[in-house]
């Protein structure tokens, strides 16, 4: 029964209102995040929570790559392991040469008193996740800050570049690729010598920006990182060229790179940490 | 009064499919499957939203969405402006969807699920940079499969044929 004075119908606020109320709220979140970047404490507070249920919901495709693994024919593994053997003697041949290069040029640098190179330390990371954004492409990685990542280091695969590490949580870090859209990689043409700059299209390929009408680029040519931003360690290969293209509007070449690192299919990668500059004695 | 596809919903039901939700959203995704990848929270939240909502409304949608967010990498409030936006447009349609049998809710869905998208997309255009095509609302095919076979799998369990007979 209403009575007089009581409302007939209780309610809260009607859906529109709070639409509106979220939807500031939103913004407002947005905002903070973007421009003041305050929200890194929510975001290791999640990567803390969501941790070990990664982990967890990796089990499965884990035992399926066991279960197949299990019945690959032992055939095939001997193939394999003759193979590896064989691949093996080969770059311990290599691996005596470039101890033999690295000491002459340790000896060269001495006489030209050339700073030595800083060393390098590499930490093996698993792919824990791939990233469903479409504005940067990124990697979720199973190593993190109690490893020694850092923001802004590079990360690599057996076959070029991957990306580079841009948060760090605890324990697990995130990557963007080199082929998300406005990474830029300074890099140069093996071939040449030419050096530029390299810029992910957001589609899983690369272009390399600027390079003047007349340069000498062939589709096929390796771009190896340059070192020049003191970022990645000069020499890492980047991609290949795939298409160089002419346009009548622009004074600079089109050049479509397509990147060599496995950015879709690599399963572990090695994150380089730089130890620091080694003083010459 | 169109009671037929009122879940008895309790809260220990709610609770489970969005913890399912979020964990199959956390299975190690890639290729073609992760482009096609049906975007299991927002299909939850909304599925919830229409048959329990005085449960689940506004706050768990916000709450997600963060959740989402943190998933990819995205800025915070990108997938939790959209799923709220998709919340609003499910309580006022709510009585209109919950009329039709599995195939022809999902045909209505599939405009309400492409907004959400679309929400997400200008969201993260604004805040961050222009996206790489329009990949991005792929995902909303999935989605839309996903309701129907939920639909679906709702009505024969509450022991109704698949289709109306009128």
């Amino acid at each position: 029964m209403a009575m007089p004075g009581q409302l007939m119908f209780a309610r809260g606020l009607g859906p529109t209102a709070r639409l509106l109320i979220w939807l500031v709220v939103g913004v407002s979140l947005v905002v903070v995040d973007v421009r003041y970047h305050a929200l890194d404490g929510l975001r290791s507070g999640f990567s803390m929570l969501l941790q070990p249920v990664r982990e967890a919901m990796r089990v499965p495709g884990e035992v399926a790559t066991e279960l197949t693994g299990f019945f690959t024919r032992h055939r095939l593994l001997q193939k394999e392991r003759d193979a590896l053997l064989a691949e093996r003697t080969q770059l311990l041949v290599g691996v005596n040469n470039a101890k033999e290069l690295a000491r002459e040029n340790a000896e060269l640098r001495k006489l030209l008193k050339l700073q030595t190179r800083p060393g390098q330390q590499v930490v093996h990371a698993a792919l824990l996740y791939q990233g469903h954004d479409w504005f940067a492409q990124r990697l979720t990685l199973d190593q993190g800050g109690g490893a020694g990542l850092r923001t802004g280091l590079p990360v690599v695969d057996a076959d070029g570049l991957v990306g580079q590490v841009t948060r760090v949580y605890p324990g697990s870090s995130e990557v963007t690729l080199v082929s998300s859209a406005e990474q830029l990689t300074p890099v140069f043409v093996e071939r040449t010598g030419q050096r530029g700059l390299a810029a992910g299209t957001g589609h899983g390929l690369m272009e390399l920006r600027y390079m003047p009408a007349q340069t000498d680029l062939r589709p096929g040519d390796r771009l190896l990182t340059s070192g020049i931003d003191r970022v990645y360690p000069a020499g890492i290969p980047v991609a290949t060229v795939n298409r160089v293209s002419r346009s009548q509007s622009s004074p600079y070449l089109r050049v479509d790179c397509l990147p060599l690192a496995g950015l879709d299919r690599s399963r572990g990668v090695l994150v380089l940490i730089a130890e620091p500059q080694v003083t010459a004695r | 009064m169109n009671v037929s596809a009122q879940t008895p919903g309790s809260w220990r039901r709610i609770l489970g499919t969005l913890a399912l939700a979020v964990l199959l959203e956390q299975l190690p995704w890639s290729g073609w499957a992760l482009v096609v990848r049906p975007d299991f929270v927002l299909v939850g939240v909304l599925f919830w939203t229409l048959h329990q909502p005085a449960r689940i409304g506004f706050g768990t949608a916000f709450c997600l969405g963060l959740l989402v967010d943190f998933q990819d990498g995205a800025v915070f409030g990108q997938h939790a402006i959209a799923y709220v936006i998709g919340v609003y447009l499910v309580l006022y349609l709510r009585l209109r969807l919950l009329q039709f049998d599995p195939h022809r809710q999902a045909a209505q869905m599939f405009p309400i699920l492409l907004g959400v998208q679309t929400v997400v997309l200008l969201v993260g255009w604004l805040a961050v940079n222009p996206p790489a095509g329009l990949s991005i609302l792929i995902p909303v095919l999935g989605s839309t499969v996903l309701w129907y076979l939920v639909a679906l799998f709702v009505r024969l369990w509450h022991g109704k044929g698949a289709q109306d007979r009128a």
